[in-house]
């Protein structure tokens, strides 16, 4: 009796949150456990294999064209499946040692074919195999997705045509996450949030390291010709390998950062991947938390599922969420950029990120001045880790230059279907896709530096803009060899947002020498 | 018409930034040292701490002195090292050509940190012995012993 009274005061002590909470709180990390909805989907209590497959098409394994690339990603399919099966059969201690070498080695050397995730967790698919049909069926999209941009033939219009239609196949099954921003602070909120990333480091560090993979390619294949994909991944590839596995990050990589071009095209296709991640991040943490029982894990996997679904969203809209800012459907998302959900101390478009610090997306990253509308969309850079928007080739250069290691520029032209990549060497040194490429370098004022430094695929080209814009009449065309010498340092307009890490407040010290 | 648009919004961006507290003009961005990874350290008025790298195309800042000569291997090419000196604006310049390094005459190398959060003051070069006990006499620092940049080269290298 006195037992079970003690049980009776122990059970209600534990106040429970629901998941679909719309008490409008910021999130902070709860003490207390979300409870299960009342309308969670049949499907996730069904035992069914309910096995999805690609949507029949001439581009499926395009991938293939990138061979290291392709093989890398095959490789992301082994790391979750390989730690949760030490999750659930009571390895959670080799999970630094053996399981992370065992990891390691496999995506350092990464098989050649797609991987059967369930060949390798039989026994977490044995659990929780209604988690796998959620992951499955992203993980195809993922795929999909790559091969109509890698697939050659087709028009930058087709290609696009073709992945709205394949996020419609996607959201038309039970089993789709939504393309709907969330807050990700929220979601990142409750008893167990963190767990994994704290007591694991090491194997998170690889998991983060190849979603880091999974986003920052779009941006190496969004409307570049194919034949101008692969050189990238040679420093895309290597940047994995040697760096993006082993970093220690204050939080998970996040698709619009990564792959900003994209995730402005594509935001709901942006924002399904980063819900993907997080859910994958939701039950790290749960499998990793030593307090819950069985039966609560499995909860919490159903719970975690509940909240990332697209028929949970049902009738929800993008930006919406003001009213109810921190919960479940906290739609909201930074004005320049729908394809991310509201992160940790954001304002807007202010955000903190990872290897950046804080900074404003709606800003050229080099000279702090917005970034110009339209289809002259300025030029990224890809390097040591991140993908910044920039507002014209002088910004992309400069800031290239004063990066360490090697990096990729991508930079509009006047041919729309043509887009300039080019890639620099540890020491700078510009190789570019475009063999006549010539540039436009009429120094002036850098609120307007995007109308006097572009790039352009041939000298006549080149010739008839400076005819229509009479203002350069006295400009030169400049050869890619002269125009990467030049380097005009960091903007005055440039203005770096000094506050403190929102994930680590303490600064760090350093070691010894 | 749309310049000056962008012109408005540039200034309306500045006035915002000012609002919200940010800093005034910075004169890199946010980044780590490529080799130690701690924050760079800004030059101030009494003090130039920024050390740059020139290779080939790239600027590169490291937090000192050391961290350059530790992390030289990656660069194939001559370098070109603005080391800060006791003078504000005014470098000590290194040169590594064809592999060898050389300084201007007189210079004189600060090498005694214990910790990578003290490398930028303690890891330094002066244009003479003079200005080196100057700034030890301002900076007390155990062991501190004028080195030239052979006795520094090495210094580095054994670590």
């Amino acid at each position: 009796m006195r037992n079970t009274l003690l049980l009776f005061v122990a059970l209600t002590s534990v106040t429970m949150a629901v998941a679909q909470d719309h008490g409008g709180h910021q999130p902070t990390r709860s003490g207390t456990l979300p409870t299960m909805p009342s309308d969670l989907p049949r499907w996730i209590s069904s035992p069914g294999a309910d096995h999805l497959f690609y949507k029949a098409a001439p581009y499926n394994w395009a991938i293939e064209r990138i061979p290291p690339f392709a093989q890398d990603m095959y490789g992301t399919g082994v790391g979750h499946a390989m730690a949760y099966e030490a999750l659930v059969t009571g390895r959670k201690a080799q999970l630094e040692t053996k399981v992370f070498e065992t990891i390691d080695r496999v995506l350092q050397k990464p098989p050649r074919i797609p991987v059967d995730e369930a060949a390798l967790s039989p026994t977490f698919v044995r659990k929780y195999g209604y988690l796998e049909k959620v992951f499955d069926w992203a993980h195809i999209l993922h795929f999909q997705t790559i091969d109509v941009l890698t697939h050659p033939g087709w028009s930058d219009a087709q290609k696009e045509a073709e992945i709205e239609r394949l996020w419609s196949f996607y959201s038309a099954q039970p089993y789709a996450i939504t393309g709907l921003p969330m807050n990700m602070e929220y979601l990142d909120s409750f008893p167990f949030s963190g767990r994994f990333r704290s007591n694991y480091p090491k194997v998170n560090g690889l998991f983060w390291g190849y979603h880091w993979l999974q986003t920052v390619n779009y941006d190496m294949l969004f409307r570049v010709p194919v034949q101008d994909q692969a050189a990238q991944y040679s420093v895309l590839g290597s940047q994995y390998r040697t760096t993006e596995l082993y970093r220690m990050r204050d939080f998970m990589p996040m698709t619009a950062e990564m792959s900003p071009r994209f995730s402005k095209r594509f935001p709901m296709i942006a924002n399904a991947f980063d819900n993907l991640h997080m859910l994958h991040d939701n039950v790290n943490d749960i499998l990793a938390a030593e307090e819950l029982t069985e039966k609560q894990r499995q909860e919490q996997v159903k719970i975690a599922i509940y909240r990332v679904l697209s028929s949970t969203h049902k009738g929800h809209e993008p930006g919406s969420g003001e009213d109810v800012p921190g919960s479940l459907h906290d739609h909201r998302h930074p004005t320049s950029t729908p394809g991310m959900g509201f992160m940790k101390g954001m304002e807007d478009d202010v955000m903190y990120m990872s290897g950046m610090g804080w900074m404003d997306m709606s800003v050229c990253a080099h000279c702090s001045i917005p970034l110009p509308d339209g289809p002259m969309w300025g030029a990224t850079v890809t390097a040591d880790g991140w993908t910044m928007l920039v507002r014209c080739l002088m910004c992309a250069r400069d800031m290239a230059a004063e990066t360490p290691g090697r990096a990729i520029i991508r930079a509009a032209t006047e041919d729309p279907s043509r887009i300039l990549v080019l890639i620099s060497d540890e020491e700078g040194i510009l190789t570019s896709n475009i063999p006549g490429v010539v540039f436009l370098e009429e120094f002036g004022e850098h609120p307007e530096c995007s109308a006097w430094s572009r790039a352009f695929t041939s000298k006549s080209a080149f010739d008839q803009f400076v005819r229509e814009n009479p203002d350069l009449a006295q400009s030169k065309p400049l050869s890619l060899d002269a125009w990467a010498q030049i380097n005009r340092g960091t903007p005055d307009t440039y203005r770096k947002i000094d506050r403190p890490n929102p994930y680590r407040p303490e600064p760090t010290t350093g070691g010894s020498r | 018409m749309k310049l000056w648009n962008q012109f408005s919004k540039s200034l309306a961006l500045v006035a915002v930034i000012g609002a919200m507290g940010m800093t005034s003009i910075a004169s890199a961005h946010e980044a780590d040292c490529p080799y130690c990874k701690l924050k760079l350290v800004q030059n101030t008025k009494e003090l130039d701490n920024e050390v740059v790298v020139k290779v080939g195309n790239k600027r590169i800042e490291y937090r000192c002195l050391y961290c350059v000569i530790k992390d030289q291997k990656r660069y194939k090419g001559d370098l070109v090292v603005y080391s800060p000196s006791e003078k504000v604006g005014a470098p000590v310049i290194l040169k590594r050509t064809g592999g060898k390094w050389s300084a201007p005459e007189g210079a004189v190398f600060l090498n005694t940190f214990k910790k990578h959060k003290d490398c930028a003051a303690l890891s330094r070069a002066f244009t003479n012995k003079a200005a080196f006990d100057s700034y030890i006499k301002k900076n007390p620092s155990e062991g501190a012993k004028a080195l030239t940049l052979d006795q520094f080269l090495a210094e580095v290298a054994k670590n």
